[in-house]
This record gives structure tokens, C-alpha cells and sequence, in this order.
């Protein structure tokens, strides 16, 4: 194991990284004077990858939606009894989620670091898969899928994505639905389990509290060795342009809501560090509180707080993602779309790049606050190949062409789709 | 270094409270105002933060103060209402990048104290001394939306509407923007005599975080202060009803797919009460951990739930219970809930399990200092108890507490009310 330390002098802090022999990257972020400890391991699978061929087989195996979520409930059981009662003993507070491409497992403790970390490493190396264990959580699953049903915000966003997305599983519920969580077994469990958490696809952060000669002796002791192999994971091909371009859902509500995406070209690699800071500069010259877009659409009483916008992008998928309140979702996209025209006619301002430059320069540190933030930004920056210190180090290289360059392939007015959530049509308000 | 706290009066009822650590990368300044809330004063209150942060005479626009705040590293100017106990707390404050990691050496807390001070202190006026009328009406709408947009989270609506049922007749069932209609109504005259009041009287807190220059922000203030005439004071004041009398119950019917179930109760031990800290470990020890009676039972148990979760309000000495179930399993949730409160009044629990309660709430306790904003509202949550305690004495409190006075402090809690928001029944079927 060769020991790397990462330094940042502009930041004043340090971390170490290791590659152990299992193919597990693990990262540790000590923090001076910080009383807990988090902890995070995380594997490269996530909602999308329901399409793939097992290591070692030649034909595409295809897995109900929602499988990579019911595992990760799953997970937490294995043949000695369940991780929050071994993580009792500990003190630890313990969670874990399962986004569109990670499903990442954690826990944040003041005392017994190494037990907990132990109980960790062992929970995602540990399955334990019977037809009753796996019967008792559709109950528990079923209504987490129906809370989100009543969420708004929730629903907007998998319109949006299923208006921008012919194919692509992105589009999919993270957790499935009602339905597809019927076909989940044991066996299958088994399968995506075997093929995904191999510790080769997995990243483990420790930020915090710590000593990182532990964290590496420790995942000496506790990760075991294997072949390495992970699986080839299969996406449809996705046509450039959206699949239309408004959907509309109505709940009972008083506030309507939105979400406007532009659909972009994903490309076949991971986008750099620089190219996000770049589309960050953009979006922030663009729409941020001292931007002329964000002074009409407030003169023109069209949002509030909620406003937002963000770069969603990832395997097989990349869109500008604007968001929020409105009382006129049609009118705010109308005005957002003749915004982003009058962007690609004059480009960004030099004025205006600056100051967002240095929006987003202090936004990137002060994510650096807690050591929950770290782990976490660790494990997605290395899932994609990219650095933390890094990518704050080229905010402050970014230069004015560079942006104006990358906003040509990017908010293409074209291809856009907006999802609105609407109040009831027979009932206006309260 | 560990976080330092320290305290100083700088007027009467106004206090700069300075937390001094350098270990984040950030600084923070918060000034809240405690005021009672009234059913007449509710809404004015509420929206004058909102109405303050777009009103600085400096800054005399939304984008000119906002080109500002991003041109100091991407500053973040807040307000916001809370509710603590029968007190309405109206907050404004800044966050910004610790002066150490500016590009160009920029002393960025002096900027933003002055920040603060000018839009606290000299907001824009007109000639006839009133907020620009189309400064608040751009407020009264945001605010009016904020107070729709809880109604579109059925979780938080949910929540609310079952206080606002449990406390009817007292002024905890008031909400905390005030109502929609006395929103709408507000007059700009009005918001500045309710300004010039949160300044005369409100209790204020002003919180300096992080490794700042906290000596120039506490004289800035002092002198800010010094030209205001303080009176009448706002004392604290909450009622607290120890025991529930008889059940109420309300079923109320939206679009939803998932019933939302509340469940409100009265705790008997509130403030500073001796047995608030038994009450806090009973809580937990119900249902405020993965390891706790409504979570293994509930949820892993019976599978009715995704989440089944306690919370206790010591201040207004209740605690709810909330839960999103299917509704033909109401009756079931409800039972099930009930029952296991009964285990924990009847003693029906180990002393591992007691163990196991105390660490993770200790392990709260002491992640508390690694955050600003943990930091922040431990103190506030402190501010009318007489003495502020720091998260270690909480630890050393806490593991006193005997499995006698656990099963005794459950003893105290007694159901008031019961609310669920169901489907229509075309949905519910």
C-alpha cells in the first residue's frame, strides 16, 4: 500500500489516500479539533444501473427498478442481526442512501471510532437475504414510495426527467414503484449484490476526528481480497433532443412548482473539474440574486427563495436544471429561455464572470465547514475521476474565453422541457 | 481549539454572545429578536425580517446589495421566523468565507458586521418615514407564498395543523408567519412601527461565530444600541399544560396518497424542570433513534411505516409523534404507538437498551460543537433558562438519569391530540 498526501496551501488543510490491495480507494481528511468522526463507503451503483452483464457471463441480465434502494434497506441485516443494533453499542448515528449512480453507507460517532468503522466495513461485506427478511420490507418500502408520491418536489423533478429522457433509466424513481418492488427476491438481491459490491467499485472517506494510519490498518485487517472484476453496465443509446417539451401533474396545492431542464449532449467521459466550474460560473453570471434574470423575474413577482438552479449530470446524462415556486411556471421559463438567448448573443460579461467567479470560489470552501461535506464530496469527485483540492484550485484559474466557450455547448433553447405541478383545476388554493 | 464562549450585556435585554473557534472556514452573525407572539402581531413581525434584508439605504436595491454579497466571496444574507415556546423569534444574519481564505487578503467579518448593523439599523425610508411600498409588497408575496408552500408539504402541514388543534386556545396555536389575510393587509407604516418596536423591546441575542473579529462586531453593535431607547423589555413567556385533559381527535381529507399521522402529547416536565431530562432520555428511548421502541416495532415490526419518529419541545413541554402510513392501518399505527409508550411508563425496557439510548443521545450532544449552526441554536435554545449549560454538562445530566425516572417522566405524558390527513375515497381505496 503506498500512502499519498494531498495537500492544499491555500486551504492550510491535508489528506491521505491509499488504493488497498482489494481495489478499495480509501480517503482520510483529518480535521483539527473536531469532536466526531464520519465515515462513508460508498459503491458505483446506483437507480440507473438496472441493465448489465454479470461478471464473467455474456448475456445482459436485466433487474427490476428500484433494486439498488431495496438493497441498501437490505443490507443493513445480516445472519448476526441488523447494524443499527450493533451501532447502539457504539454510540454512532448510522444512515444511508441510494442516489441515481452511488448507493454509499455512513455513520458520524464521537467515541469507539474503530468498532463502528468495523461494523461498517463488515455491514457492506455481509448479505444476508431470506424470502422473510425481504418480504418485511416491502411494507416499509411501499410507503416510502408513496411518501414521495405526495411530495411535489419529488414529482416535479421525475417529470422533468422523464420529459428530457426517451431511454435512458435515469428517468426511473430511484426507489421503483409499488409494482416493480413486487419482483424483488432474494435471488436477485443476490446477483446485483454480488456483481456491484466488490470493493474494487467502492470508495471509502473518513473526515473528521481521525488518524489515517488506523483507517488503512483497519481496512488491512477487515476488507477481504477478491478478483476484482466489476460488471459491465449497459445504457441505451439516447437521442440528443427531448422527448417533449411540457408536462404537467396536479396536486392539491396552493403554490404551483417547476422545473426547467436543458437537455445537453453527455458525451463519453466524465466531465473535468474545470468544466464544471466553468458551467457553474456560467449558470451563476446568469441567474444568481444580482443577475438582470433574477431582478425581472422578481420585478415581475414570478419567484421567490425557492428559485434555483443546478447542473445534474452524470453517466449518460448531463441538463441545466432551473427550479422553484411560481405562480406562472409558463411565463418564468418564457423569460429564463430569452435570458439564456441574450447570454449566447453577448456571452458573459466580464463584470459579471468575475464576480461569479468569486461567488463560486467561496461557496467551494465554505462546503468545506464539516467533515460530512468532505466525505461526501470525496466519494463523488472520485467516483467521476476528479479532486477536491483540485477542483477548487481551478475556480480561481478560470478564465473568461474558457467560459464562453463552454456555454456554446450548453442551454440549448431548443431542446428544453418544463414540468409544472399545478394546484387541483376545481379548487383554487385553500 | 476548542469553541470558546462568552457573554456580555450591551444594553438592556440585548446581549453579544461570541463564539470563538477557528476551526471552520466560515464565519456567522445572527441577531434574534424575541418577541411574544400575538394573534395581532403575528403576521407584522414575520415579514419585517424579509422586509429588512430589502431595505438597506446603502444598498439601496435587491441587486446592488446582492452584487455586493456575491463580490464578498458569496456572502449569504438570511432572515427568517421561528417559534420558540409562546415567542416569536425573528432572525437576521450573515454567513461568509473566514478572512483566511480570501484571494486578496479582504477583511470580509468587519464588512459584513457593518452589513448587518446598517440593515438592522438604517433601513431605506421614505420622506414620510415608511418601507418603500414596492419593497413590501414584494415581501408580503414571498411571505404569503412561503405560507402556501407549506400547505404543498403534507408532512409539515400535517405537523402543523395538529398543534394548531392541540393548542387552539393557547398562543403556541398560533402560526408563526400569521395568517395569510393579515399578511395581505399589512401597510408599510406598519411594518416600521413594528420595527422600531422588535428594536425598542424585543429581547435580542446577537451570536458572533467562528474566528472572527469579534471585538469590532461587539462595538459596533454597542454603538448601534447606545442611540436606541430600550423599554419593556419582552419577558418570556409560555404556558404549559401538564396534563391532557381528553383525547381530541380530527380526520381531515386531501388528495393525498399516504395518510399522514399526527399524534400530539403533553409531557407534564417542560423548561427547567427537574425531570426534563428523564423526559428527553424517554423520548429518545421511544422513538427518537433507529434503535428506539417506535422504530423497531412500528416500523421493523408491524411494517406499517416508512418513518414513525418522536419529538419533544421541551420549552412548550409537548411531544409529537409522526408517521405516514397506508389509512386502513391507522387504527393499527395508532395502537401500535400507544402501546409502545406504555411499555416504556410500565418500566418494559432493559438496561442495554437504556445504555444504548444514552450514547447516541450523548454522541448529539458532543457532535454539536463540530457544527456553526449546532453551535448557534444549542445557545439560543438556552436563552430564557437562567444559565447556559455547555453539551458536556447535558452528557453528565443525562447519564444520572435512572431507569425508575425514565419509566416515571413517561408516566407524565399524556395523549391531547390525534390528527391524520387521509385520501379522498376514491384514492384511499
Amino acid at each position: 500500500m503506498i500512502l499519498k498526501e494531498v495537500k492544499s496551501n491555500r486551504l492550510g488543510d491535508k489528506y491521505f489516500c491509499v488504493e488497498h490491495a482489494s481495489g478499495l480507494r480509501v480517503f482520510v481528511y483529518p480535521k483539527r479539533g473536531h469532536s466526531s468522526t464520519y465515515a462513508i463507503i460508498g459503491t458505483k451503483y446506483g437507480s440507473i444501473n438496472t441493465s448489465f452483464k454479470p461478471c464473467g457471463e455474456n448475456d445482459v441480465v436485466q433487474v427490476p427498478d428500484g433494486i439498488a434502494h431495496y438493497l441498501e434497506h437490505k443490507l443493513f441485516e445480516s445472519e448476526d442481526g441488523d447494524a443499527f443494533s450493533k451501532y447502539a453499542k457504539t454510540g454512532a448515528s448510522a444512515n444511508a442512501y441510494t442516489s441515481f449512480d452511488m448507493t454509499c453507507y455512513l455513520f458520524s460517532c464521537t467515541e469507539k471510532f474503530e468498532e463502528s468503522l468495523k461494523i461498517l466495513l463488515e455491514l457492506v461485506q455481509s448479505p444476508y437475504f431470506t424470502p422473510e427478511n425481504v418480504e418485511k420490507e416491502r411494507g416499509i418500502i411501499g410507503q416510502e414510495i408513496r411518501m414521495y408520491d405526495d411530495d411535489p418536489s419529488w414529482r416535479v423533478m421525475f417529470n422533468l426527467l422523464g420529459a428530457m429522457y426517451h431511454k435512458h433509466p435515469v428517468k426511473v424513481d430511484i426507489a421503483g414503484t409499488v409494482e416493480s418492488i413486487t419482483k424483488i427476491t432474494p435471488e436477485n438481491l443476490y446477483k446485483c449484490y454480488k456483481n456491484f459490491y466488490n470493493p474494487s467499485n467502492m470508495v471509502l472517506c473518513v473526515a473528521g476526528n481521525v488518524d489515517a494510519e488506523r483507517v488503512f490498518e483497519l481496512v488491512d485487517d477487515l476488507v477481504k481480497p477478491n478478483d476484482g472484476k466489476v460488471p459491465e453496465c449497459i445504457f441505451p443509446e439516447e437521442p440528443y433532443n427531448v422527448v417533449t417539451d411540457r408536462v404537467e401533474q396536479h396536486f392539491e396545492i396552493a403554490m404551483p412548482t417547476f422545473q426547467l431542464g436543458f437537455k445537453e449532449n453527455a458525451g463519453k467521459d466524465p466531465l473535468t473539474e474545470e468544466q464544471l466550474v466553468q458551467t457553474d460560473i456560467i449558470l451563476q453570471a446568469l441567474a444568481s440574486k444580482s443577475s438582470r434574470l433574477y431582478k425581472r423575474l422578481l420585478d415581475e413577482s414570478l419567484i421567490n427563495d425557492s428559485f434555483g438552479y443546478e447542473y445534474f449530470e452524470g453517466r449518460g446524462y448531463a441538463a441545466v436544471i432551473f427550479s422553484g415556486e411560481s405562480k406562472d411556471p409558463d411565463k418564468t421559463a418564457k423569460i429564463i429561455k430569452e435570458a439564456v438567448d441574450e447570454l449566447h448573443k453577448n456571452g458573459v460579461d466580464k463584470e459579471d464572470f468575475e464576480r461569479a467567479k468569486k461567488l463560486v470560489y467561496g461557496r467551494n470552501v465554505a462546503m468545506l465547514n464539516s467533515a460530512e461535506n468532505i466525505a461526501n464530496e470525496m466519494m463523488k469527485l472520485s467516483f467521476a475521476g476528479r479532486e477536491l483540492f483540485h477542483a477548487v484550485e481551478c475556480i480561481a484559474n478560470t478564465t473568461l474565453d474558457q467560459v464562453n466557450d463552454r456555454l456554446k455547448h450548453q442551454l440549448d433553447n431548443k431542446n428544453s422541457s418544463l414540468s409544472v405541478v399545478l394546484p387541483m383545476p376545481s379548487k383554487k388554493g385553500r | 481549539m476548542q469553541s470558546k464562549f462568552s457573554r456580555l450585556e450591551i444594553a438592556p435585554g440585548v446581549s453579544f454572545n461570541a463564539i470563538k473557534d477557528d476551526r471552520f472556514k466560515t464565519g456567522r452573525i445572527s441577531v434574534t429578536m424575541f418577541l411574544p407572539l400575538e394573534r395581532e402581531t403575528a403576521a407584522v413581525f414575520a415579514v419585517l425580517p424579509f422586509v429588512l434584508t430589502n431595505s438597506c439605504c446603502k444598498y439601496s436595491d435587491f441587486t446592488s446589495l446582492n452584487r455586493h454579497l456575491e463580490e464578498l466571496y458569496g456572502a449569504s444574507l438570511f432572515a427568517d421566523v421561528n417559534k420558540m415556546g409562546e415567542m416569536q423569534a425573528l432572525t437576521v444574519a450573515v454567513s461568509f468565507l473566514d478572512d483566511k481564505f480570501t484571494l486578496d487578503g479582504e477583511n470580509l467579518s468587519r464588512s459584513l458586521t457593518q452589513l448587518l448593523c446598517d440593515i438592522l439599523f438604517d433601513p431605506l425610508l421614505t420622506e414620510a418615514g415608511a418601507f418603500k411600498e414596492e419593497n413590501v409588497e414584494q415581501e408580503k408575496r414571498q411571505l404569503i407564498e412561503l405560507i402556501d408552500s407549506e400547505y404543498s408539504d403534507k408532512k409539515a402541514f400535517a405537523k402543523s395543523r395538529c398543534e394548531q388543534i392541540m393548542c387552539q386556545d393557547e398562543k403556541f396555536g398560533i402560526s408563526k408567519w400569521g395568517e395569510k389575510k393579515e399578511v395581505a393587509a399589512l401597510l408599510p407604516k406598519d411594518i416600521v412601527k413594528a420595527w422600531q418596536t422588535a428594536l425598542k423591546t424585543a429581547k435580542i441575542e446577537i451570536m458572533a461565530l467562528g474566528d472572527l473579529d469579534e471585538k469590532s462586531a461587539l462595538a459596533g453593535f454597542k454603538e448601534a444600541f447606545s442611540k436606541i431607547k430600550r423599554e419593556n423589555v419582552a419577558k418570556f413567556e409560555t404556558q404549559v399544560i401538564r396534563k391532557a385533559e381528553k383525547v381530541k381527535a380530527q380526520c381531515e381529507k386531501q388528495d393525498v396518497a399516504q395518510c399522514k399521522l399526527v399524534m400530539g402529547f403533553r409531557t407534564g416536565a417542560a423548561q427547567t424542570d427537574p425531570e426534563v431530562m428523564a423526559v428527553r432520555v424517554a423520548v429518545a428511548l421511544f422513538g427518537a433513534t433507529p434503535q428506539s421502541k417506535l422504530f423497531l416495532n412500528v416500523r421493523e415490526k408491524l411494517s406499517l411505516c416508512y418513518y414513525c419518529a418522536a419529538k419533544y419541545d421541551r420549552i412548550k413541554g409537548i411531544m409529537l409523534v409522526q408517521s405516514g402510513v397506508e389509512q386502513k392501518n391507522l387504527d393499527k399505527a395508532r395502537a401500535g404507538i400507544l402501546n409502545q409508550l406504555d411499555e416504556i411508563k410500565n418500566g418494559n425496557f432493559t438496561d442495554a437498551e437504556l445504555d444504548d439510548t444514552k450514547r447516541s443521545l450523548a454522541n448529539s450532544y458532543r457532535t454539536i460543537g463540530d457544527f456553526l449552526s449546532g453551535l448557534e441554536n444549542f445557545y439560543l435554545s438556552q436563552v430564557f433558562d437562567g444559565e447556559f449549560l455547555a453539551p458536556e454538562q447535558f452528557i453528565e445530566a443525562m447519564e444520572k438519569v435512572k431507569k425508575e425516572q425514565v419509566a416515571a417522566a413517561a408516566k407524565l405524558i399524556t395523549l391531547d391530540t390525534v390528527y391524520a390527513l387521509v385520501g379522498s375515497e376514491e384514492v384511499a381505496k
